[in-house]
C-alpha cells in the first residue's frame, strides 16, 4: 500500500541567530506544499513538509537534522533555504540514502563536491548560484554604472574587506581576481576581519588612506554591516559602499536608518517585482500576515515547486534507498527549466547549481538574476536598480558623495 | 511541308526573305504567350517578345530589337534568362534563297552544370591559394610567440629565484596558448581567403586582451631594449575576441620590429559610441606615399629589403583583411623618423554582456584556500597522495613531506606555511616534533593540526597538552575543510 502523504524534509534554523530567516524558509515550504496539494499533489499524492531545526547551523546540527529526516521520517527529498556552516557534510547522509536535496547554501564548494563524484552526489542541488558569482557580478555592476555615465568614479581603486566565513572570503577573492579585467585596481585587501564584529574603525581608517572609489564589504550579518556603515559615515569618503547581502534585511535599516541611504547591496536569489513576484508576495503575506518577508521565503518556495514539477515528470518520487527513481527525478530537475518567482532556475549539468544571469547566462530566460539594490529611502523597500529587464528603479548618487560635491 | 517539325522538342520558326513568318512549330509557339500568325514580321515578333517580359533582355530593349532586326538572316546565337528561371538559347541561321530559321532550345541544365563547374574550379583555386597563404602566414605569425618562448626558456633555465621562475613559466604557458590560438586564427585566415569565415562577435573586456598582448610581447621588447607600455583599458567592446587580438598583435609586432629606439605604447580612447585603440611607436615611420600600400600583401618599405628574418610582410595585410571583415576602421598617422600611430576603431559593448573568462569555476581557482601555503606531513604514501590531491583540488599551495627530515628541508628551502597538517606517528618522531621544529625555524606560532589513526588516550593527552587540535582518521573532506578554515581564518579554532 502506498503512503497517503509524501514526506518532504526541510532543514531550517528555527532557533538560534538565523531563526528569522529560518521562519521564512519554513513558510515558503508550507505555502508551496499547500499550493501543490490544492492542485492535486505530486501525481495525485499530497506532500507533507517535515521540519528539522538546525539551530546554530553547524555541521553537527545540520547532519543530525538530515539523519532524522531520512532515518525517522523517510523523506523523499529535503528542500530548504540556506544553512551556514555544514560545509557540505550533510551531503553524506543524503548521498547514502539516495534522496534529493535542494538548498540555497550559495557555496562554491557545492560545485566541487558534486563534481568530485557526480554519481554519489546525483541528488544534491543548489537552487541558487554559488557565492563566487557575486564577485564578477559586482564588478560588472559597478563597471556598468561607470560606463553608462551614471556615476563618475574618483579613481579606478577598489577596497575589499571580508568577514571570516568561507562565503565572504570566496566573494572577496572573486572580486579581487575579477577587478583588473573590468579596469579596476584593488588598492586595499581583500582584508579578512574576524567576524562577527561591530568594530570596523581600524579597517575603515586603513581603507580611507587608500582613497578608493568603491568600498566593498563581503561580510553578511546585517547588524555588523550596519555598524560598518555607521562608522563609515563618521568620516565618509568619495566612494560607493557595497555591503554584501545582509544590507537587504530590514534589521540593517532599523539600525543604520538614514545613514544607510545610498548603500548598495545584492542577492543572487531574490524576489522579482513583476506580476509573478507581486502575486506571490501578496499570497505569502495573506497567508502568514504582515511582517512576514516573502523575499526570503521565495527561496524554499520556488525550490519545492521545482522539485514537485520534476518528480511529476519523472513519474514519481522515492524515499531512502529509492536510487533508481530518484536518479530519474534528478535528471528531470536538470532538464526542467523553471521560471520561478525569483527568475529562471536552470541547473547547470555539471554543477547541479542554478546558473546566474547576467554574469554567466546572458539570456534572462536561462539564468537566475543577480539583483542589485540600493537603499534610497530606509522606510521603504529597497530600490531594484539592476539588471535589466528586472530593474524597477534608477541608481542615485549616495548622499555622502553629493554632499562633497 | 513542315508537318513533321511539330514533333521536335525544340522550337523552330522559318521566316521568308522579307522577314515574314512562314511557319512556327508547336514548341516555338508554346514558348510565347502571344499569337504567331503566318506572315508576322520578324521585327513585330521581336517587339512582342519585349512586351511579353518573358525574357530578361539587355537594356534598353529598343536597341536589342534594332540590333536583332538589322542582323536578320545572319548567323547568331544568344542565351536569355526567362521569367520562370530557365535559360533559353536562341539561334538564328540563314536559309538558302534568303530568309532565316530561328531555333529555341532549353539550355538551363547545361548552363547550371557549367556554372557549377566554374564555381568548383574557382573554389579549388582559392583553396590552393589559401594553402599557400596559410603557410606563409604561419611562418610569419608563429615567429612572435616562439621568439618570446625561446627567450623565456633561456631565462628560466638560469633563474634561481622561485617567484621569478614561476612568472617565467606562467609567461611560457601564455606564449604556448597564444601560439595555439594563432594556429587556430591562421586556419581561420585560410578560411577567410576561401570566404568561409564568420566572425563570432561578442562583448568582452578589452583588458583581458591587453593583458595577453603584454605577456606576448613584453620579453621581446625588453630584449630589444624597447619600452612596451600597455595602458589598462576599462571598457567592454563588441568584436571577435580572437580576430581583434590578431589585428592588435600584428600591429604591435610590426611596431616593435620597426622601432629601434624608444618604445611602443598601446592604449585607447573613447570616440563617440566607440573606442579607438591606438598602437603608438617611436619607430621609423611611414612616408606619406607608402601609407596606403603598407597594407598590401608582401609589401616592404624600400629600405627594408636588406633586412632578413623580418617576416614576409603579411602582418599588416592580415590586419587589413581582418578589420575589413569585422568592419573596424583602421587609421594610420605617421611621419618618417618620428613614428607611427595605428588606430583601430571598435564599437563599445554592453558591459553586462561581457563574457566571463573563467567559465570553469571551481575551488582550485576561486575557493577560500586558494594560494594558502600549507605543509602536509604524512608517512603513509597512499594517504599522503590522497590528502595531497584533496588539497590541490582546493587550490592550496601545498608541500608534502614523508617525514621530519623532509619537512625540515622544505622549510629550510624557504617555504613558510600558514598551516601545518601532520600525522601523529611519523617513523622516528611525532607530528608534534615536526610542528615544533617548523615553528622554531619560522619564528612564528604557525597554526597546526594533528591527524592520527591512533586515538589512544596517551596520544590524545599529549596532543592536547601541546595545544594542537586533533583529528582522528579517516578524515572526511568536510571535516578537514572546517578545521582548515578555522585554523586559517578564525580567531578561535573549533
Amino acid at each position: 500500500m502506498v503512503d497517503a502523504f509524501i514526506p518532504i524534509g526541510s532543514m531550517v534554523p528555527l532557533t538560534g541567530p538565523s531563526a528569522a530567516d529560518g521562519a521564512e524558509f519554513r513558510k515558503g515550504v508550507i505555502l508551496a506544499a499547500e499550493e501543490v496539494n490544492a492542485r492535486g499533489g505530486l501525481l495525485g499524492r499530497p506532500i507533507r513538509p517535515i521540519f528539522a531545526d538546525t539551530g546554530r547551523q553547524g555541521a553537527e546540527d545540520v547532519v543530525a537534522a538530515a539523519r532524522t529526516l531520512i532515518g525517522t521520517h523517510k523523506v523523499h527529498a529535503i528542500v530548504n533555504g540556506y544553512n551556514i556552516g555544514p560545509q557540505n557534510s550533510e551531503y553524506e547522509p543524503v548521498a547514502e540514502a539516495g534522496v534529493i536535496y535542494i538548498h540555497a547554501n550559495t557555496l562554491l564548494q557545492h560545485h566541487d563536491t558534486v563534481m568530485s563524484d557526480p554519481d554519489r552526489y546525483f541528488g544534491c542541488f543548489m537552487t541558487d548560484p554559488a557565492d563566487y558569482w557575486y564577485g564578477p557580478g559586482f564588478l560588472k555592476f559597478i563597471s556598468w554604472l561607470r560606463d553608462t555615465g551614471q556615476w563618475k568614479p574618483s579613481s579606478n581603486r577598489i577596497a575589499i574587506v571580508s568577514g571570516s566565513k568561507p562565503y565572504s572570503i570566496v566573494i572577496a577573492q572573486a572580486m579581487a581576481s575579477s577587478a583588473a579585467k573590468f579596469g579596476w585596481r584593488v588598492c586595499f585587501g581583500p582584508e579578512i576581519v574576524q567576524t562577527p564584529t561591530s568594530e570596523w574603525r581600524e579597517a575603515l581608517d586603513a581603507i580611507r588612506a587608500t582613497e578608493p572609489a568603491v568600498i566593498a564589504n563581503t561580510h553578511f550579518y546585517s547588524g555588523d554591516l550596519a555598524s560598518f556603515q555607521l562608522q563609515f559615515m563618521e568620516r565618509p569618503t568619495d566612494s560607493l559602499v557595497y555591503l554584501q547581502y545582509g544590507a537587504m534585511h530590514q534589521s540593517f535599516s532599523d539600525i543604520a536608518q538614514g545613514k544607510g541611504v545610498g548603500v548598495l547591496t545584492s542577492t543572487v536569489i531574490g524576489l522579482l517585482r513583476d506580476e509573478m513576484g507581486k502575486s506571490f508576495a501578496s499570497r505569502y503575506v495573506a497567508r502568514f500576515g504582515e511582517g512576514s518577508t516573502p523575499h526570503i521565503g521565495c527561496q524554499s518556495y520556488s525550490a519545492l515547486h521545482h522539485y514537485v514539477l520534476a518528480a511529476s515528470l519523472a513519474g514519481g518520487s522515492a524515499g531512502p534507498g529509492g536510487f533508481e527513481q530518484n536518479r530519474k527525478v534528478a535528471k528531470a530537475l536538470k532538464s526542467v527549466i523553471y521560471r520561478s518567482v525569483s527568475g529562471t532556475i536552470r541547473y547547470d549539468e555539471q554543477w547541479q547549481a542554478a546558473a546566474p544571469y547576467p554574469v554567466v547566462s546572458q539570456d534572462p530566460s536561462l539564468g537566475l538574476p543577480h539583483l542589485f539594490f540600493q537603499i534610497q529611502d530606509y522606510r521603504k523597500p529597497l530600490a531594484l536598480i539592476a539588471p535589466e529587464p528586472f530593474n524597477t528603479d534608477r541608481f542615485v548618487l549616495p548622499p555622502w558623495i553629493d554632499a562633497r560635491g | 511541308m513542315f508537318a513533321g517539325f511539330d514533333a521536335l522538342p525544340n522550337g523552330a520558326a522559318v521566316w521568308d526573305e522579307t522577314g515574314a513568318l512562314l511557319f512556327a512549330n508547336r514548341a516555338f509557339r508554346r514558348s510565347f504567350d502571344f499569337a504567331l500568325p503566318v506572315g508576322l514580321l520578324y521585327a513585330r515578333f521581336l517587339t512582342a517578345v519585349v512586351a511579353s517580359r518573358e525574357w530578361r533582355l539587355p537594356d534598353p530593349p529598343e536597341m536589342w530589337i534594332a540590333d536583332q532586326a538589322a542582323a536578320f538572316g545572319d548567323e547568331s546565337e544568344a542565351d536569355y534568362k526567362s521569367a520562370d528561371g530557365r535559360v533559353v538559347r536562341m539561334s538564328v541561321a540563314p536559309v538558302d534563297g534568303g530568309g532565316a530559321i530561328t531555333m529555341l532550345s532549353d539550355v538551363t541544365a547545361a548552363e547550371r552544370r557549367e556554372a557549377t563547374l566554374l564555381a568548383a574550379k574557382e573554389k579549388a583555386e582559392a583553396i590552393d591559394e589559401a594553402k599557400s597563404r596559410f603557410l606563409r602566414a604561419a611562418n610569419h605569425d608563429l615567429r612572435q610567440p616562439l621568439a618570446a618562448l625561446k627567450i623565456m626558456i633561456f631565462n628560466c633555465v638560469r633563474e634561481t629565484d622561485e617567484a621569478r621562475r614561476r612568472e617565467l613559466l606562467h609567461g611560457m604557458d601564455v606564449s604556448a596558448s597564444v601560439m595555439e590560438d594563432l594556429l587556430g586564427a591562421l586556419l581561420q585566415i585560410g578560411q577567410l581567403d576561401a570566404g568561409r569565415i564568420k566572425p563570432r562577435v561578442a562583448t568582452f573586456q578589452l583588458s583581458t586582451l591587453f593583458e595577453r598582448l603584454e605577456i606576448q610581447f613584453r620579453h621581446q621588447a625588453t630584449d630589444k631594449g624597447l619600452s612596451l607600455r600597455i595602458v589598462g583599458a576599462r571598457a567592454a567592446v563588441s568584436s571577435d575576441r580572437a580576430l581583434l587580438e590578431r589585428i592588435l598583435s600584428n600591429i604591435v609586432a610590426n611596431a616593435l620590429r620597426f622601432t629601434d629606439v624608444g618604445g611602443v605604447l598601446v592604449g585607447c580612447r573613447r570616440r563617440g559610441d566607440g573606442l579607438r585603440i591606438d598602437v603608438v611607436d617611436t619607430g621609423r615611420g611611414v612616408a606619406a606615399e607608402d601609407q596606403e600600400r603598407i597594407f598590401d600583401e608582401f609589401y616592404r618599405a624600400a629600405d627594408d629589403r636588406r633586412l632578413e628574418k623580418t617576416g614576409l610582410g603579411l602582418g599588416l595585410n592580415i590586419v587589413k583583411r581582418l578589420s575589413d571583415l569585422l568592419g573596424h576602421r583602421i587609421q594610420l598617422q605617421s611621419a618618417p623618423g618620428v613614428g607611427s600611430r595605428f588606430s583601430v576603431f571598435v564599437p563599445l559593448g554592453n558591459v553586462w554582456h561581457s563574457e566571463v573568462v573563467e567559465t570553469e569555476v571551481n575551488e582550485a581557482v576561486a575557493g577560500e584556500f586558494v594560494g594558502a601555503p600549507i605543509l602536509l606531513v604524512e608517512d603513509d604514501d597512499a594517504l599522503r597522495e590522497a590528502m595531497g590531491q584533496l588539497l590541490d583540488r582546493w587550490g592550496v599551495d601545498r608541500r608534502s613531506a614523508a617525514g621530519a627530515e623532509e619537512a625540515a628541508a622544505i622549510v629550510a628551502g624557504g617555504f613558510r606555511p600558514r598551516l601545518i597538517i601532520a600525522d601523529y606517528s611519523i617513523r622516528m618522531s611525532t607530528g608534534l616534533d615536526v610542528i615544533a621544529h617548523v615553528r622554531a625555524v619560522s619564528g612564528a606560532e604557525i597554526p597546526a593540526c594533528i591527524i592520527t589513526a591512533d586515538a589512544e588516550p596517551g596520544v590524545v593527552e599529549r596532543v592536547r597538552a601541546a595545544g594542537v587540535p586533533l583529528m582522528v582518521k579517516p578524515v572526511s573532506p568536510p571535516r578537514l575543510r572546517v578545521m582548515m578554515h578555522h585554523l586559517l581564518f578564525e580567531r578561535d579554532p573549533a
